[in-house]
Formats: structure tokens, sequence, C-alpha cells
């Protein structure tokens, strides 16, 4: 392999290892909204709606890009898939915001720095969107063969399954919570409040979720194969 | 609604054993949201799309 060759493969790899941490921070982001969205169903005690849940279920449609990114390898497809998931969820949010859309009307729960939950849910998806458009606009990833983090042992590989045993986890939390809620029918329309573990404890759960994230994480990552990271 | 939570975690658990129907499934829980989304529209308000 001549000098440039090398040099132009190390770009490559170096390209690829920001794109993985894109998409790790990304994955944060939702653990983020996520965990934004169980403190106020169990630490506060609001229980979802069923465009909450329409909601939810987008977030975690966006998720699947990043995770398949991340075991699999850099796809279009993946950041395709996280596109589609946004609008369905974005379909949910602006019927919700449709609802309550009429001057005078107080809204839906309670609002966050002037906006509800529901239009930041929104804006949440529409930054997912333009996220995917731009790392779709960025070739190069795609271009490198890329086989995800599963087999290259490092520091990223161990956050990155942090980011996904957190998703998956809020995953479990979000659909055996919708049992109890709504059984297995559709949802209420104003759900009853719930008596919440209150703020601390609402801090303490999500603390908790976090933690069992790193030790899942910290376990997958001694099982899985040990080979050089990539751009190393 | 419990069914939209179950497609996910199914999608999860074949993104994670690798399997070649994930994307298949990722649009089919997409779809089945879509669809309870839709029958949860029952208010006579503008715009119901």
């Amino acid at each position: 392999m001549s000098i440039v060759d090398r040099a132009e493969t190390a770009f490559e790899s170096r390209e690829l290892v920001i794109a993985r941490w894109i998409n790790v921070l990304a994955l944060f982001g939702l653990i983020g909204v996520l965990a934004g969205s169980l403190f106020l169903q169990f630490g506060v005690g609001e229980q979802p709606c069923p465009l909450c849940l329409v909601q939810r279920s987008g977030m975690i449609a966006i998720a699947v890009g990043p995770i398949m990114n991340l075991l699999w390898g850099m796809r279009p497809l993946h950041y395709a898939l996280s596109i589609l998931g946004a609008m369905v969820g974005g379909a949910g949010s602006v019927r919700q915001i449709l609802l309550h859309i009429e001057p005078g009307d107080a809204g839906y729960g309670p609002a966050v720095f002037g906006l509800h939950l529901y239009t930041w849910a929104l804006v949440t998806f529409a930054i997912a969107i333009a996220g995917c458009a731009f790392m779709l606009l960025w070739s190069k990833p795609f271009e490198v063969g890329d086989t995800g983090v599963a087999g290259e042992r490092g520091f990223l590989r161990f956050v990155a399954l942090v980011a996904i045993a957190w998703v998956t986890i809020d995953l479990l939390i979000v659909g055996i919570s919708v049992v109890p809620e709504c059984g297995l029918g559709m949802c209420p329309d104003n759900p009853d409040d719930i008596s919440g573990l209150g703020g601390i404890g609402g801090v303490l759960m999500t603390l908790a979720v976090g933690a069992a994230a790193v030790v899942i994480a910290a376990i997958a990552d001694r099982r899985l194969p040990s080979g050089e990271a990539a751009g190393s | 609604m419990l069914s939209m939570f179950i497609l996910w975690i199914a999608v999860f658990l074949g993104i994670f054993f690798r399997k070649k129907w994930v994307p298949v499934l990722a649009i089919v829980s997409m779809i089945w949201t879509l669809v309870l989304l839709r029958l949860h529209m029952t208010d006579p308000i503008p715009l119901n799309f």
C-alpha cells in the first residue's frame, strides 16, 4: 500500500469515527427526551396520553437508525428509517398541537420553557429529519465498508453500548408501563394521574436506569471480540 | 397500544441478532403506529386528516 493510500485510509477511518460519535450523541439526545418523559410519568405522576405514546413510538423509531449504524455499520437505509420514524412521530405531535391550537386553550400537560411537550417533540422530530439529511449528504462513512463497532474494542464501543442499552431499557419501561394504564386496548384520552415517586424519586429512577445500562454495556463489552478500533 | 411497543421490542431483538427482516418490521411498526394514531382521531377538529 502506498503512502497516499495509507493516508487516505486513515482519513476515511477518522471520518467513520466522527460519524459514529455523532450517532452516539444522537442516541443520548433521544435518551434525554425519553428520560424526561419517564420522569414526568413516574416522578411527577402524569400518565401519558395516547398521542404521547405515539410520539414515544416515534422517538424509539428514530433510535433504530443510529443503533443499526453502530451495530451493523453505516448505511443510508438506517438514516432513512430514522427519517420515516421522525415523520410518524411528527404526525402525532402535529395532531396534538392542532387539538390545542385554538386561542385560549391551555394545552395538555405542563409547559417546559414556554412550550408543551408535544411541541418540543415536534422540534425534536424536525431536528432528527434535518440531522439525518445532513448525515446522508456526507458519503465518506458509507464508502469504507463499515461493519459496526461490535468487533472493535475501545471507548467508543463501550459508550455506544451504554447508549444502546439505555434506549432498550427505556423501551421496555415504556412498553411495560402501558399495561397497567391501558391494558391491551387503546389508552384513555385523559388518563388519571398516579401518585409519583416525587422529584428525587424520579431522578433516582433515571440514574438507576443509567447505571443498569452501564452494567449491561460492561458485560456486553467483555463478551464481544477485542479487535482493533477504526482509526487506531 | 401495547402492540406498538411489542413490535418495537421485536425490532430491537432483530437488530441485536442481525436479522435481515429488521427494516421491514420497523416500517410495519411505523405503519401500525399511524393506524393507532388514526384510530384515536375521534375529535372533530379542523384539519382532521
